[in-house]
């Protein structure tokens, strides 16, 4: 007897201090309560003795990830393993730990700190927390296939055909509209941003596209939705204006008490974006290539993702080819399962350097007690690559970016270091990425 | 008496007979090799030294130090003064050793005192080296001088007799062991008593000293050193001096009076502290620091392994990891709600610590969570991390019916990656030494049988260097390296020379026969006791013989590594080795295939070893033998039998040290050569003139070609590429075995053309690896590919001729030639072959002789990374591992499964000083490749990044004949 679909990850929220449960999201049959109870029952056991559970693992890649925020919130994440798009136990562990700190990150995006830090009314705050479980869910699900940035914490961006055009729309945009940080998403990914956008933290980043995702599928033309900074401003509101450009072309501002939206959608956005009408469809035609036609990958590769550190971006793509006759074709959705699974693999393995970049300082305190294996190596891994029956993979870094690539598996094995450093440098040549 | 003991042995065997022989032919040798044969010799007439450690089931863990033991431990800690130091003693003494041994002679001969008799015979069957030791001895005793000789003291200005003296009180530990006393055919009756006999100080009475002094005959007298006995632990320590004055033992005041007596308190081998009066001249004892010298060397060093091997010591081992938290508990889930008694589901618990406490007091966490989880995710908990202050502590579970094994390790010694190897491996060995984990730990009496065992667990895995320290100069530990390479399914394999192996397999197959006299049942007329179900021979730590299947092949193994055994007999010189006890090995227990039923008996492990050699015999009551009743001890027959076949391996010793002497074959590289230290000038010049690898690849071909040409067909180093050749030869195996009537067509054909010579060397080779494959397809394997043997690749030409036209192959060819840098770049490699349980690696002497700063650490890094890559080899497979035996793994397909996967390392030197000039790097791959087909293997490689990439991926799909 199971009581977790295979595959299926359900989300626990909790009060740390009393354990009055908050939410469950996930999986379509909820855990019995008596079970939930004993989950945070061995955690809070423990902590009384100087002993923090953090993680724990089953046959088959179940696991249970525990986490307390702030002393005040305990997420706790169970995942029944066993079926096929679930990782070995390794990677599992490392997605569970992500989707933690996003979905506290978005706890806090929505309602601040100082609602989930001091619980005055556990009554209240459960009906409050029902405006994040959008959000959560995209978090949980994965809704839009492509979007690696809450793994990577690296912002999913696109590359659109003419940038300093959008680059000049932006910044003119925000400015117009009292506020230094702006960006137009195009696919739920970054097609252009301020600046300041890109100096927000990481996770701030990804969050609010995560966001601006969630709210432009609910359809509406534009909105002004209140939002806290996790990082950034925890504690004081800000507000997220959203205006639609075209279907699936988003512009937002993050601005103070002016101006209104209404405002903004007349005054501004006219001005401002309607004669680049035709080159928003261009950036929309990119589509999720991500890449320009200009930069010809090789037809080998099947799937792509590029991330930058010193920017903190990243470009992912599946190709969608035609011509692999001979090869038995991976599924779109595998593919991007699979450059996942690597990503994870290599980072949580070898890729220290990368991995330390992404996480702010004090997220890596907190994170302290996840395994470091990688710090175990005495010298300094550079690329990997793995051969599986599907496909090939190979991961490989340098001190500016990441690629991981997943590489059709006729492709003989000495061969994949040159396809990768080329793939690289091809790219970096064509777009300065 | 010795006379008997010659003639009892010529009569027993023919084979021991002729191992007499050849320790006498020996020269240098000959004192320790007599003197062991003679111990081993007299253990025929006197009851054996392990009789009175077998325990009351029948069980016995008898480890005795060699001789030579302690010593070479001195030498390897001594400094270069010490060695010259004997240099210096044995030329001095040589001038008048022609004098002393005529007046020992004629002392002998007039007085006739029983001492002397008996000198004289220890003289005689220690020979000429130790003769000039005891010639020293004699002419102190006679001539009672009273300048004290200097033993190993490196006193110039002593010698002199220019110096002012003075009393000082001095400790030296040695290392004593009651139980080689009945080896030894000294008489206790005389006068010498246990003084001479077991410490091996010569303190003649004043009594016997002669009349010149009656004053000083007193009942009570101070124990003078007036001589020392030649290869006894008084002169091997070099710190007793002949003139000291032996005070007290253990801070135990002796005299003559009770010295007898407290010696004789000494119930087995164990470490005594002397405490000496010694006369120091004022100005040596003025230089503190020389005296401080001498202290560390003065406690000879038994190592802690051995300590704890006796079971001596471990509290204070275990008080020195008590702040790192680990727990080995079994806990029973039935919990009775009502039974109001506290801890009582905790059944076994190990260690009791302040650290270990905080786990124990969270037992019920494990318990909930092995409940529960099981009900939400459908899978039994395997592992959980745990944060203890700032120690993460990985937990791993094993569940058995219904109690709970739970074993706690620190995150930094065991990676989560690889806890569940290391649960499953105990959860093994205790269900190989005790049949169920429920009879290991449910059994009162078995409880500081655990301890021990549990202490031996936690000490290798927390603090390896602690137990190795002492014995030799340890390199710091590669933990990675421990755990992978004692978590693989396999046992690490010595190829040997053809000839070698033949022998030692004949041997063992001979002893395996049971045709010995008293063994069988016509002898008697009796049902026999035991049947031999198979035997595997080590030689320091290498598996050089296999004659066991593979589960019980692993199962033995598991025991010794967890009793560290094979590290023992590869640092340290086994005296004797003597270990019986009743096991379960798990193939048998969990029968086997259906429709074949195994013999239902009880079964014995028998592992006896002797120096460097180990061998471990696997033996079945019942069935064919007579059942066993109760806990038979260790059969006296059996023993003598193992001991009587490693005596006669010794003569093959020498053989297969050149083995482990000889150049690694396939070439290592030193990762060192490939990256300029910033010292070192000359490698950057040559680095400036040209590429390091560039120059190592020229040499290597003209080495290479030249070798070829000066070689004979079949020459008779044919065997040094003999890895080259397990490696092809796996291939060829394999494409024999797959079997294509081309292939097969072929070999038959031309096997024939080999020499007789050359089938014979490859048939014994095959036969060793215990292979299903003809002798005629290896003949024609040879046929292939002997004439390059010589060339440092593992390359299968075989494949080669059978898939490319002629003009290609002959390109091929010379690709391999230039790129026989596939081989020079070689650093570090692995090959496992699951089928038989083995696998084999560069030799720690080919590491060795690649000193160098990187190269350890790559090394290492190599073990790390291999840990990560199996684990990926792991997740995907099913469960097929022996150690993970019982449990399913489900495993999701995740990444799907992995077959190969390589990862690039970039090394800089770790003090690049040079500030104008970026530091030098150096890049290597580490690759694994796991094959299930034909033959599963998995390989592990580490070379340097400058082999062009089609010679790698060459090199390994011919070296598994495979075409992927």
């Amino acid at each position: 007897m199971m009581m977790l679909q295979d595959g299926a990850t359900q989300l626990l929220c909790l009060t740390a201090s009393s354990g009055v449960p908050l939410f469950t999201r996930g999986a379509s049959k909820q855990l019995p309560f008596s079970v939930i109870g004993s989950l945070n029952g061995v955690h809070m056991f423990g902590a009384g003795q100087g002993v923090v559970l953090t993680c724990c693992e089953t046959e088959g890649g179940g696991k249970v990830v525990w986490r307390v925020f702030q002393d005040s919130v305990m997420l706790i994440a169970v995942s029944g393993g066993g079926h096929g798009g679930v990782g070995s136990s390794k990677e599992e562990e490392v997605r569970l730990q992500r989707l933690l700190e996003n979905v506290w990150g978005c706890m806090v995006l929505v309602l601040g700190l100082d609602e989930l830090v001091n619980l005055r009314n556990v009554e209240r705050l459960k009906r409050d927390l029902r405006s994040c479980f959008s959000l959560i869910d995209e978090l949980l699900e994965d809704r839009q296939e492509g979007v690696l940035g809450n793994l990577t914490h690296c912002a999913d961006s696109l590359l659109p055909p003419n940038p300093t055009v959008l680059q000049e729309a932006v910044d003119g945009f925000a400015q117009a509209a009292d506020s230094e940080f702006g960006c137009l998403v195009v696919h739920g990914r970054i097609a252009a941003a301020t600046e300041k956008w890109w100096r927000l933290a990481p996770q701030e980043v990804v969050l609010l596209s995560a966001l601006i995702r969630s709210l432009s599928v609910s359809g509406s033309a534009s909105c002004d939705y209140p939002i806290f900074l996790p990082q950034g401003s925890p504690t004081v509101a800000h507000r997220l204006l959203r205006f639609q450009l075209l279907p699936g072309a988003d512009v937002c501002v993050l601005c103070g008490p002016t101006p209104s939206l209404h405002g903004a959608e007349t005054r501004l956005v006219g001005r401002f974006w309607s004669p680049l009408v035709e080159t928003l469809r261009d950036c929309l035609a990119v589509g999720e290539r991500c890449l320009l036609g200009s930069v010809s990958l090789r037809p080998d590769v099947l799937a792509l993702l590029l991330i930058n550190h010193e920017t903190r971006r990243a470009v992912s793509c599946v190709r969608t080819s035609t011509y692999h006759y001979d090869a038995p074709l991976l599924s779109k959705a595998r593919c991007w399962e699979l450059l996942k699974l690597f990503y994870i693999f290599s980072t949580s393995r070898y890729f220290i350097q990368g991995e330390t970049l992404c996480v702010s300082p004090e997220e890596k305190a907190q994170r302290g007690n996840t395994e470091d294996f990688p710090l175990g190596f005495s010298h300094q891994p550079q690329q990997c690559y793995l051969v599986t029956d599907e496909c090939k993979s190979y991961g490989l870094q340098t001190p500016q970016h990441q690629l991981f690539l997943l590489i059709l598996p006729s492709v003989p094995t000495f061969a994949l270091r040159t396809l990768a450093t080329q793939t690289l440098s091809d790219i970096v040549a064509a777009t300065g990425f | 008496m010795a006379f008997a003991n010659a003639r009892h042995c010529a009569g027993k065997s023919p084979s021991r007979r002729h191992t007499d022989e050849e320790g006498a032919d020996r020269g240098s040798d000959g004192a320790s090799a007599a003197s062991s044969f003679s111990s081993s010799d007299s253990s025929d007439d006197l009851e054996p030294e392990w009789l009175d450690d077998i325990q009351k089931n029948g069980e016995l863990f008898y480890l005795e130090l060699s001789e030579g033991e302690e010593e070479a431990a001195l030498v390897q800690q001594a400094n270069q003064g010490i060695s010259t130091n004997h240099v210096r003693f044995s030329e001095k003494e040589a001038e008048i050793i022609t004098e002393q041994n005529k007046k020992q002679r004629c002392t002998s001969q007039t007085k006739g005192e029983p001492t002397l008799k008996k000198l004289a015979r220890i003289l005689r069957r220690k020979r000429r080296p130790s003769q000039r030791r005891g010639g020293n001895h004699g002419s102190k005793d006679s001539s009672n001088l009273s300048p004290p000789a200097s033993i190993l003291k490196n006193q110039q200005g002593q010698r002199q007799g220019v110096t002012v003296q003075q009393q000082q009180l001095k400790e030296v530990c040695v290392y004593l062991n009651p139980k080689r006393l009945g080896g030894s055919s000294t008489p206790l009756c005389d006068g010498g008593g246990l003084l001479e006999a077991l410490l091996g100080v010569v303190h003649r009475p004043a009594w016997s000293r002669g009349q010149q002094d009656p004053a000083l005959i007193t009942r009570e007298e101070r124990l003078t050193v007036h001589g020392l006995i030649p290869n006894s632990p008084a002169i091997k320590c070099g710190q007793i001096l002949i003139g000291d004055v032996l005070v007290a033992v253990d801070d135990v005041d002796v005299t003559s009076e009770n010295i007898e007596r407290v010696l004789s308190c000494i119930p087995g081998p164990t470490q005594v502290r002397l405490t000496l009066e010694t006369v120091a001249p004022l100005d040596r004892a003025s230089a503190g620091d020389t005296s401080s010298i001498r202290k560390t060397k003065a406690s000879p060093p038994v190592s802690q392994l051995v300590r704890l091997l006796w079971g001596e010591d471990t509290a204070e081992l275990q008080m020195s990891i008590s702040h790192i938290p680990h727990i080995v508990m079994y806990l029973s889930l039935n919990l009775d709600s009502a039974s109001p008694q506290e801890e009582e589901e905790i059944l076994y618990q190990y260690p009791v610590s302040e650290a270990s406490s905080q786990l124990k007091g969270v037992r019920g966490i494990f318990l909930t969570l092995c409940d529960m989880l099981e009900n939400v995710t459908g899978g039994r908990i395997i592992s959980s991390s745990l944060l203890l202050g700032k120690h993460l502590v990985h937990v791993g579970y094993w569940k058995d019916s219904n109690n709970l094994l739970v074993i706690g390790l620190p995150a930094e010694r065991v990676p989560l990656l690889y806890l569940q190897t290391v649960v499953g491996d105990v959860v093994r060995t205790l269900k190989v030494m005790y049949g169920s984990l429920d009879s290991a730990f449910c059994k009162v009496d078995h409880a500081s049988r655990l301890d021990h065992f549990f202490c031996l667990f936690f000490q290798q895995l927390i603090q390896p260097s602690r137990l190795r320290e002492g014995s030799s100069p340890a390199p710091p530990p590669d933990i990675s390296g421990t755990l992978f390479l004692d978590g693989l399914p396999a046992v690490r394999w010595l190829t040997l020379p053809p000839e070698i192996k033949m022998e030692v397999d004949t041997v063992l197959s001979d002893f395996e026969s049971s045709d010995f006299g008293e063994m069988s049942e016509d002898f008697f007329g009796l049902r026999r006791l035991y049947v031999i179900l198979g035997s595997c021979l080590f030689y320091k730590s290498y598996l050089i013989a296999n004659h066991l299947p593979k589960e019980d092949l692993l199962d033995v193994c598991l025991y010794c590594q967890h009793y560290c055994l094979l590290p023992l007999a590869s640092e340290q010189r086994v005296g004797q080795l003597v270990i019986w006890r009743e096991v379960f090995p798990q193939q048998r227990a969990n029968g086997a295939a259906p429709g074949y039923s195994q013999a239902q008996g009880r079964h014995f492990l028998l592992i006896v070893g002797l120096r460097h050699f180990m061998q471990c015999v696997l033996l079945e009551a019942g069935g064919c033998a007579s059942p066993a009743l109760g806990s038979p001890g260790p059969d006296c027959v059996y023993v003598d039998q193992v001991k009587a076949t490693l005596l006669q391996l010794e003569v093959l010793e020498a053989g297969i040290e050149e083995r482990l002497n000889a150049p690694p074959a396939p070439c290592l590289s030193c990762a060192d050569w490939f990256l300029p230290a910033a010292s070192a000038r000359d490698r950057l010049d040559s680095l400036a003139s040209s590429s390091p690898v560039f120059s190592k690849l020229a040499s290597a071909v003209k080495g290479s070609s030249s070798g070829s040409r000066g070689r004979s067909l079949f020459g008779e180093k044919s065997w040094r590429a003999s890895l080259q050749r397990s490696l092809s030869d796996s291939g060829s195996e394999g494409q024999m075995d797959a079997g294509s009537g081309s292939s097969s067509s072929v070999a038959p054909g031309l096997s024939p053309h080999s020499t007789p010579d050359s089938a014979r060397k490859l048939g014994g080779r095959r036969d060793s690896m215990g292979s299903g494959g003809s002798d005629g397809s290896g003949g024609s394997g040879g046929l292939f590919k002997i004439p390059r043997m010589k060339h440092p690749n593992p390359f299968y030409l075989g494949t080669l001729k059978k898939t490319l036209t002629e003009r290609e192959t002959e390109e091929m060819y010379n690709t391999m030639k230039l790129t026989s840098g596939a081989e020079n770049t070689l650093f570090h490699y692995v090959l496992m072959e699951t089928v038989q349980g083995i696998f084999i690696a560069p030799t720690h002497r080919e590491v060795a002789q690649l000193s160098g700063s990187i190269h350890p650490q790559l090394i290492r890094n190599f073990h790390h990374c291999c840990l990560s890559i199996r684990a990926a080899f792991q997740q995907s497979l099913p469960a097929r591992s022996r150690r993970a035996a019982d449990r399913p793994q489900g495993g999701g397909w995740g990444l799907g499964p992995v077959k190969e996967h390589g990862v690039l390392f970039q090394c800089k030197p770790e003090n690049w000083t040079d500030q104008r000039k970026p530091a030098p790097t150096m890049t290597y791959w580490v690759i694994g490749r796991m094959l299930l087909e034909p033959v599963p293997q998995e390989f592990y490689v580490c070379f340097h990044d400058s082999v062009p990439e089609v010679p790698v991926e060459m090199a390994f799909r011919l070296s598994f004949g495979l075409a992927l």
